[in-house]
């Protein structure tokens, strides 16, 4: 019964942890587009921890926004499933990698997996909406197999 | 240089001196649902009126100059693109630009409106995200999902010229990427997308300026006169919003061959920003037809032809969908980037309606701020560094003491 509720409202929550905001409009389009349209799904976009079921984190994680994001995810209600979408969130992308004389970015506290642990991974600079609902329902499978 | 040399103490812990202590302080931020980008507003409210307003713009900074230095440019170019996720390509444009002045290297004029194309597809897309945005602050859900609805035509363009939604990577260095060049058939598809989406836009528009609901909450509301928007120096369509007719487009030689005209409203409220933004999605529509007929069909979109050497500080400004973008670096011996500058439209329109949300209800403040189309991730981009080495971003208000 629970998990049916469940399967039936899941709520996703949007994290941008200062990437180039590109993972972000994709995500949104993924959501609230009429041609993609994830709502159609029982997928809904929240702003509220408390009611969130998927975290989608986009971005390298800067070091200023790192505490939040911590935060954020202790406040999410158990079984919670963390999804890292685009190529910064997984590893850091350029801003982590790549650098001149200087060496990389010092700014950057990521990728999401050194601050909380990662369930799915969305590859992609950034991925398309197809991909973002694909890694929707991978992991609404993972919820529904974590709630007791 | 020793750090006594830059003495930055007048700068430093001040933020904004509190002269007078208000009755309630709001804060919104980092994250939060009026907000899709880590900025951090503190609105100080007395009953429910904003009497002053401070941001702080902190959170999405990741030293891109500091990547950059050293880096050689043909490299380099590419991750300026990874600036900012709406503009990406007037980032790449003016990037490549700027070695392309120095250098001198001349490009094919179908390479030429290839990359006038992608801006002004940008510029529509860029438009029509801000007109979404603003009306889901407004709660208005319905105009949001529409212009969404809209948007998607012309990111499937984008998505068939360039392979990707969102970072294209079409300019070159001497041109455009060859695979981006404009076959007929695609130059065919392109125009009958853009019939439709004017067809879509045209009637969006009328229904938009006809709403009641929206209007009322709009109109008269965060009224930027052109005194204030001169002032604080608005750019882009927040500035043309308020009577001020500039636009880089016409100073640009890439615009020289293409019939358009410039929106100017002389209100300066909320409607008037948010419809400057809807007709330029027309104008934009137009110049972009344009432009496929010029480039359509035509092969020879990359110029090979040239040597990178040293080149001195060069300066380059372009008209993004948010206003001007200045990005400035010289080249050293073997081709490496040396100081390069950015600065975005936000920072500036950012400042505008931190002044302008004064006086208004808070719940327009926020529709305030949201009209000047806020994009964070450019806009943070400078830091300071104490004798401790302690790091620390300027807000605003520090820019403006230490600037005027």
């Amino acid at each position: 019964m629970k998990a049916l509720a469940r399967k039936r409202a899941i709520h996703v929550m949007l994290v941008y942890t200062g990437g180039c905001n590109g993972c972000d409009i994709e995500v949104v389009a993924a959501v609230y587009s009429p041609i993609h349209d994830l709502e159609q799904y029982n997928v809904m976009l929240t702003w509220n921890p408390r009611e969130a079921d998927i975290l989608l984190v986009t971005g390298p994680v800067t070091k200023k926004i790192a505490p939040a994001l911590k935060a954020i995810y202790d406040a999410i209600p158990e079984p919670k499933v963390v999804a890292a979408v685009g190529a910064c969130a997984i590893n850091g992308n350029v801003y982590k990698n790549l650098g001149g004389d200087l060496g990389p970015s010092t700014e950057i506290a990521g990728p999401v997996e050194n601050i909380i642990p990662v369930d799915a991974r969305v590859p992609g600079c950034p991925p398309r909406p197809e991909d973002i609902i694909a890694a929707a329902a991978a992991a609404i499978k993972i919820l529904s197999g974590r709630s007791d | 240089m020793s750090a006594e040399d830059n003495d930055y103490s007048e700068f430093m812990g001040k933020g904004k001196a509190r002269e007078r202590t208000f009755e309630t302080e709001i804060p919104i931020g980092f994250v939060h649902s009026a907000l899709l980008e880590p900025y951090r507003t503190r609105y100080f409210v007395e009953d429910e009126i904003v009497k002053d307003c401070e941001i702080e713009m902190d959170p999405a900074y990741r030293g891109i100059e500091r990547i950059l230095e050293g880096m050689p440019v043909d490299r380099a170019n590419i991750i300026t693109e990874r600036i900012c996720g709406i503009c990406s390509n007037g980032h790449l444009w003016n990037s490549v630009r700027t070695a392309e002045a120095g250098l001198n290297i001349e490009i094919p004029k179908a390479a030429q409106a290839i990359r006038v194309l992608a801006e002004e597809l940008e510029r529509i897309h860029s438009h029509l995200i801000f007109i979404a945005h603003a009306c889901e602050v407004l709660g208005h859900e319905t105009f949001a999902y529409r212009s969404f609805l809209m948007r998607e035509p012309v990111m499937q363009i984008l998505y068939m010229i360039s392979g990707n939604r969102v970072n294209y990577a079409i300019p070159v260095l001497g041109g455009v990427r060859p695979r981006t060049q404009i076959a007929q058939w695609k130059g065919k598809a392109i125009l009958e997308a853009m019939d439709k989406l004017d067809a879509n836009l045209k009637k969006f528009i009328e229904r938009f300026l006809a709403d009641i609901m929206v209007m009322s909450r709009l109109k008269g509301v965060g009224v930027c006169d052109k005194r204030t928007a001169i002032k604080y120096h608005a750019v882009g369509p927040t500035a043309r919003a308020s009577g001020i007719d500039f636009d880089w487009r016409i100073k640009m030689p890439e615009y020289k061959d293409f019939d358009w005209d410039m929106v100017v409203l002389d209100e300066g409220d909320n409607a008037a920003r948010v419809k400057t933004r809807a007709l330029e999605c027309l104008v934009s529509a137009r110049i972009a037809r344009q432009a496929v007929e010029k480039a359509m069909g035509d092969s020879d979109v990359l110029n090979r032809d040239w040597q990178l050497g040293s080149m001195a500080i060069q300066h380059s400004y372009i008209e993004v969908p948010r206003g001007e973008l200045y990005h400035s670096y010289r080249l050293d011996d073997q081709g490496r980037i040396r100081h390069y500058i950015v600065r975005t439209p936000t920072v500036t329109n950012l400042a505008t309606m931190e002044v302008v949300c004064v006086g208004d209800q808070l719940t327009d403040a926020v529709v305030t701020l949201a009209t000047c189309d806020p994009c964070l991730t450019c806009c943070n981009r400078f830091v300071v560094i104490d004798e401790r080495g302690r790091e620390r971003s300027m807000t605003l208000q520090d820019l403006r003491r230490g600037g005027s």
